[in-house]
């Protein structure tokens, strides 16, 4: 099997309070953004962070696994939407902890019931890598609907 | 607490079809395309989860770092930071390789890599990645 490598690199000058970074995609380029700590605790201000970074990733990674899965049945999707929404809290005793990545997908693939596309869906889950890495110390929550479904 | 969002859109079967970033919560990036291709081949400009994994945590462990220098009243000037996710499909996440350079005037190389190694530990997105099989660090002053 291939290995896949991806690199991003962050510049960060400053204290964490007072401080601010720019984070890159140098794999790709596709993109250099400014963060701070301030915008990844409160108001995000324009302005990315760690877990919206990984919203992104899990909705990506979830989205390529369920097209994946909905054309091995052999219903390839027309369309899908993925949603992820990814919590920080303050866990007592132990800081600031990623307590759950929640994913709604809806989507619509002609010759899918709505079983069939939950199906796929729990399919996805299982083979989306970051699913299966963020369930060790997360709770995962998937809600996946058809929409105009046959 | 603190929720971030994401949205994608996807058409089309996983190797054949293609997809967009809609948006994240904060709007400070997408659209961005994203591909099969892109994700397991060359990149060609595209993002993938993994780069977006890698850029998740490269940012995290650098807010730590930063953070537990200025708390031992060592606050760096600046910090180059990297995260290097390797994935095998059909396997899943291997490997993260992070790896720093700092500049904090003071500092020794012994307690900087001990502040790295805490960070490393750490940082939120290090903990949700637990579950990873390697995660190295290579830290070191500039």
């Amino acid at each position: 099997m291939p290995r896949i490598v991806r690199e991003a690199t962050v510049a960060w000058e400053g204290t964490v309070s007072r401080g601010s970074g720019v984070v890159r995609a140098s794999s790709s380029g596709a993109f250099d953004l400014p963060v701070t700590i301030a915008s990844r605790i409160a108001d995000p201000e324009g302005k990315t962070s760690p877990e919206e970074l990984l919203a992104a990733a899990h909705a990506t990674c979830f989205v390529t696994s369920l097209g994946g899965e909905l054309a091995k049945a052999g219903t390839p999707p027309e369309r899908l939407d993925v949603h992820c929404t990814i919590t920080m809290d303050e866990v007592e005793g132990m800081g600031h902890r990623i307590v759950s990545s929640a994913i709604s997908a809806r989507g619509s693939a002609a010759g899918a019931d709505a079983a069939s596309f939950a199906q796929a869906a729990e399919a996805a889950d299982a083979g989306c890598p970051f699913s299966a890495l963020i369930k060790a110390s997360a709770t995962v929550a998937i809600d996946a609907k058809l929409e105009g479904g046959t | 607490m603190a929720d971030r969002i994401a949205n994608v859109s996807w058409s089309g079967s996983l190797i054949e079809g293609s997809g967009t970033i809609e948006r994240v919560g904060s709007g400070a990036f997408g659209p961005l395309e994203v591909s099969w291709a892109a994700r397991a081949e060359d990149s060609d400009g595209r993002t993938s989860p993994e780069e977006l994994i890698a850029a998740a945590h490269a940012t995290c462990f650098s807010m730590a770092l930063s953070h537990g220098l200025a708390q031992a009243g060592m606050p760096a000037d600046r910090l180059e930071s990297s995260a290097t996710v390797t994935f095998v499909p059909g396997t899943g996440i291997t490997k993260i390789a992070l790896s720093v350079r700092g500049s904090v005037p003071g500092m020794d190389e012994a307690a900087f890599g001990a502040a790295a190694q805490a960070a490393k530990e750490n940082c939120p997105v290090s903990k949700a990645l637990a579950a990873v099989p390697e995660i190295t660090l290579d830290a070191s002053l500039s």
